[in-house]
């Protein structure tokens, strides 16, 4: 690539500039895609107005929105409060959660980059040293050696301890704290246990926790509106009772079949949580559930309490603190209703968030048993509870993997199984399963656009996705040939979404995407018409 | 001198033994944490009702962490070039540490002679091996641009001094002892026993530069990444699917950290109250940190 690459000395210094300037030619090809030689710059620079105001100094991105401080009086305030934070992430009582995993990745790395390649951020940005897994982590050990442990400045550079901590330090790990998917794909290559993605989220807490620096959608428009509203998308009990009235509406009118979905019912086996925002964006995956578990004859029900009608948990992406608040009120809803169990829809961060992350935050009777709904749907599927016809879902289909579902869950056969009974021209992609890359909109990206952050996002952190998915289906390019990517978890759904906007996929190539249970819904032998609308 | 030598070669197996309890003391207690796995296979999660499933075996966990650690399966899987190098060291360094185990064993049998042809051979060998993948390591760390990155430079100094190290000791038993294992093991006898006081503090310096070597390295052992390996929460990161059960010992430690004092200061957060009050209440009862 011919030019210089910043290292880590370059972190802290010439906090004017750019550490990295990102141009196309730069990025990993996609040579299926129409306009990618153009010369013009992937990303949006921002205005004039919001270079004045916040930090951008990483690569002229601003996901976070981190305000330029006025003075260097709050520069040192920020510095100081940095520090602290760092000294809180170290300690037992304050994050005695993850302590243990933060000091193993701090100590183990023998930097011999086995992680860089697997991650897709860093291949795609066609190897930005800054995306480099270890490069964050590295950054973070080194100011933990030299200013938080005894005797840490001595000899620091033979030690390999070499870094200013300053203002411009910070404000550039804020940005790069955003920069990782938290897929811990580079985690799972590295042979030492050392998890970059950890780090990554340690250093979101550390700017949320004590810096109160995060971004809006996860904050103040995420964990805080789902506090105060009852769902992060704003949907509050009462609008989510005129959702279910349509809902029933729609499910009608698509197959016939008079529906009375049941909300609150008292005692069931299963309270099934959807991320609310299917009700907003993706209704049909909620309906397909309604009309699977009604012909599969199950108990159940859905919630209309506050907290009981959104499984999201943006708190797992950035701050534990808003994690437990929300995870204690999901549950608590469930003790209300008497359910047996909580079933949760097709989201991975919410399953992830309340199946594992919770557990060893729930003691007595919030220790309520909870679990994901693909091995009940590959249950109902492959033993035949319900009828299904799976010439009725004859089209190229392949399967994204969510990494919260798939790597960091181990669910990796329940959806294969059901695509292998009902798709026959299911294909996977390349590489599937543990292996799988991220869809780019993992740790809360789905959802955060804010100034020029979308195009980081779908020219770099989605790439790679694009690639896995144009290939998939390289032997049938026809457009004429409507093809579905099948993303069992809403974040990856909105990430596909814009991504297959952004690249023109569907009008290209006849790709679109979509759920799993309405793959199912499709395939039932008795519905007046496709469950599935192109 | 030779005092000094014995000082710091006993003194120096004392700091290694404590620093190292002080370290695998201090790993042992860390707070449980949350999960936080990944996995490389389907796991209980596959299951309905997964928490009446067994999560996975004892054995397969150790077998599995096992074969990771001696034959460094994940360095084969992605860098197969360094992984030669590297296994040919970790090869030769285990072989090394059960030769001087066997060295102290057989120095108290009484027929050293009959040890005398392969005792040379598993030494010498195990030192070849160790030397070639150091001088390997060392190269690649040398050429390999993605090696080389941000590699302290202190570490070349070990990998050097490991070099002197191996090679002091090849030295030692080819040039001082003559090659015979029943002159080495004579040597290391009196060491053991105490019996030849004599030699112990005027120590041959063939000896006394390999053993004070050897002293640098368990002096760097506590403070190094390799105990935290073999501790390391590697049953929690690839196996984690223990459920915490009512009126179990997970939950019980759970309930004791849940009460631990929260200090972090974000404007969401009232600090000084238990992780258990802080995530019961809400960030708007608190009056701070109103949503925009
Ligand atoms: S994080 Fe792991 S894989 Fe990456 S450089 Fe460090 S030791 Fe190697
Ligand atoms: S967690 Fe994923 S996105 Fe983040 S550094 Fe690792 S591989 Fe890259």
């Amino acid at each position: 690539m011919g030019k210089k690459k910043p290292g880590i000395r370059d972190f802290g210094r010439n906090g004017k500039s750019e550490l990295v300037h990102i141009s196309q030619k730069d990025l990993m090809p996609l040579p299926d895609i129409p306009g990618e030689d153009t010369e013009s710059d992937p990303i949006r620079s921002l205005t004039d107005r919001q270079k004045a105001t916040y930090e951008h100094s990483l690569d002229g991105v601003s996901a976070v929105a981190v305000p330029c401080p006025k003075d260097e009086e709050e520069e040192k305030r920020l510095i100081k409060s940095f520090l602290e934070g760092l000294k809180k992430l170290l300690s037992r009582e304050d994050n005695w959660m993850f302590l243990q995993q933060l000091q193993q990745t701090l100590d183990c790395c023998i930097k011999c980059q086995v992680c860089s390649d697997a991650c897709a951020i860093y291949v795609a940005s066609g190897r930005q040293e800054i995306y480099r897994p270890m490069f964050r982590s590295e950054v973070v050990r080194r100011i933990v050696n030299k200013y938080l442990k005894k005797g840490g400045r001595l000899f620091a550079k033979l030690r390999g301890n070499d870094i200013e901590l300053n203002w411009t330090t910070i404000a550039r790990l804020a940005e790069l704290a955003y920069r990782c998917t938290m897929c811990r794909r580079c985690a799972a290559w590295c042979p030492m246990g050392s998890d970059s993605g950890l780090i990554t989220h340690e250093l979101r807490k550390l700017f949320s926790q004590e810096m109160g620096i995060a971004p809006k959608e996860l904050h103040e428009a995420g964990s805080m509106r789902h506090l105060r509203v009852g769902a992060s998308t704003g949907i509050s009990p009462k609008a989510f009772g005129d959702i279910i009235a349509f809902m029933e509406e729609e499910i009608e009118e698509k197959t016939g079949k008079k529906i009375k979905i049941p909300v609150d019912k008292k005692g069931a086996e299963i309270l099934l949580i959807h991320n609310s925002g299917e009700y907003l964006s993706w209704i049909e995956n909620p309906a397909a559930f309604a009309v699977i578990f009604e012909e599969a004859g199950l108990n159940w029900t859905l919630s209309s309490e506050l907290y009981g009608y959104e499984a999201t948990n943006y708190g797992v992406w950035y701050d534990d603190v808003q994690f437990g608040r929300v995870a204690l009120r999901q549950i608590e809803v469930a003790k209300k209703l008497e359910a047996k169990k909580i079933v949760i829809g097709e989201c991975g961060h919410a399953t992830k968030g309340l199946v594992i992350l919770a557990d060893r935050m729930l003691t007595g009777d919030f220790n309520f048993p909870r679990e994901s709904a693909l091995p009940l749907l590959e249950n109902i599927v492959c033993t035949n509870r319900i009828r299904l016809d799976p010439r009725k879902n004859d089209f190229p289909v392949t399967l994204h993997d969510p990494c919260n579902i798939v790597r960091l869950m181990g669910i990796i056969e329940p959806q294969r199984k059901i695509l292998h009974m009902i798709c026959p021209r299911f294909r996977e992609m390349e590489p599937h399963g543990v292996d799988n890359y991220c869809c780019g909109g993992g740790s809360g990206f789905a959802i955060m656009s804010h100034m020029n952050f979308s195009d980081w996002k779908l020219t770099i952190a989605g790439r790679i996705k694009v690639k896995q998915i144009l290939d998939a289906f390289k032997d049938v390019r026809d457009p004429s040939v409507k093809k579905y990517v099948c993303a069992p978890c809403s974040n990856c759904k909105a990430q596909l979404r814009d991504l297959l906007a952004f690249y023109n996929l569907q009008e290209t190539h006849g790709i679109s995407y979509g759920g799993l249970a309405e793959l199912i819904a499709n395939a039932m032998v008795d519905l007046k018409k496709p469950f599935i609308e192109w | 001198m030779g005092g000094v030598v014995a000082f710091l070669f006993y003194g120096s197996i004392l700091f290694c033994l404590i620093g190292s309890s002080i370290k695998i003391t201090g790993f042992i207690k860390t707070p449980l944490h949350l999960k936080w796995e990944y996995y490389k296979g389907s796991s209980v999660y596959e299951s309905i009702d997964w928490w009446t499933r067994a999560p996975t075996g004892f054995r397969e966990k150790v077998v599995t962490a096992l074969v990771d650690i001696i034959f460094l399966r994940e360095y084969y899987r992605r860098n197969p070039q360094y992984w030669f190098f590297l296994y040919l060291f970790h090869l030769g360094i285990y072989l090394l540490i059960l030769w001087h185990i066997w060295l102290f064993a057989a120095s108290v049998l009484p027929d050293p002679e009959g040890t005398r042809g392969y005792g040379l051979a598993w030494g010498h060998g195990a030192t070849i091996l160790a030397c070639i993948g150091t001088l390997g390591i060392l190269i690649l760390r040398i050429t390999d641009r993605e090696l080389r990155l941000y590699y302290a430079p202190l570490h070349y100094i070990k990998w050097v001094l490991m070099m002197i190290t191996l090679a002091g000791g090849f030295y030692a038993v080819h040039v001082y002892f003559g090659g015979s294992i029943p002159a080495v093991l004579k040597y290391v006898r009196a060491q053991v026993t105490f019996s030849d006081t004599a030699q112990k503090f005027h120590p041959p310096p063939a000896t006394a530069a390999h053993v004070l070597l050897g002293s640098v390295w368990l002096v760097y052992l506590p403070f190094s990444h390799i105990l935290r390996l073999f501790f390391r929460y590697y049953h929690g990161l690839r196996f984690d699917e223990v459920p915490n059960v009512p009126g179990g010992i997970i939950e019980k430690r759970v309930k004791e950290l849940l009460g631990k004092p929260v200090t972090w200061a974000g404007p969401h957060i009232r600090s000084g109250k238990s992780w258990r009050e802080t995530a019961t209440g809400l960030p708007d009862e608190e009056g701070k940190g109103k949503a925009g």
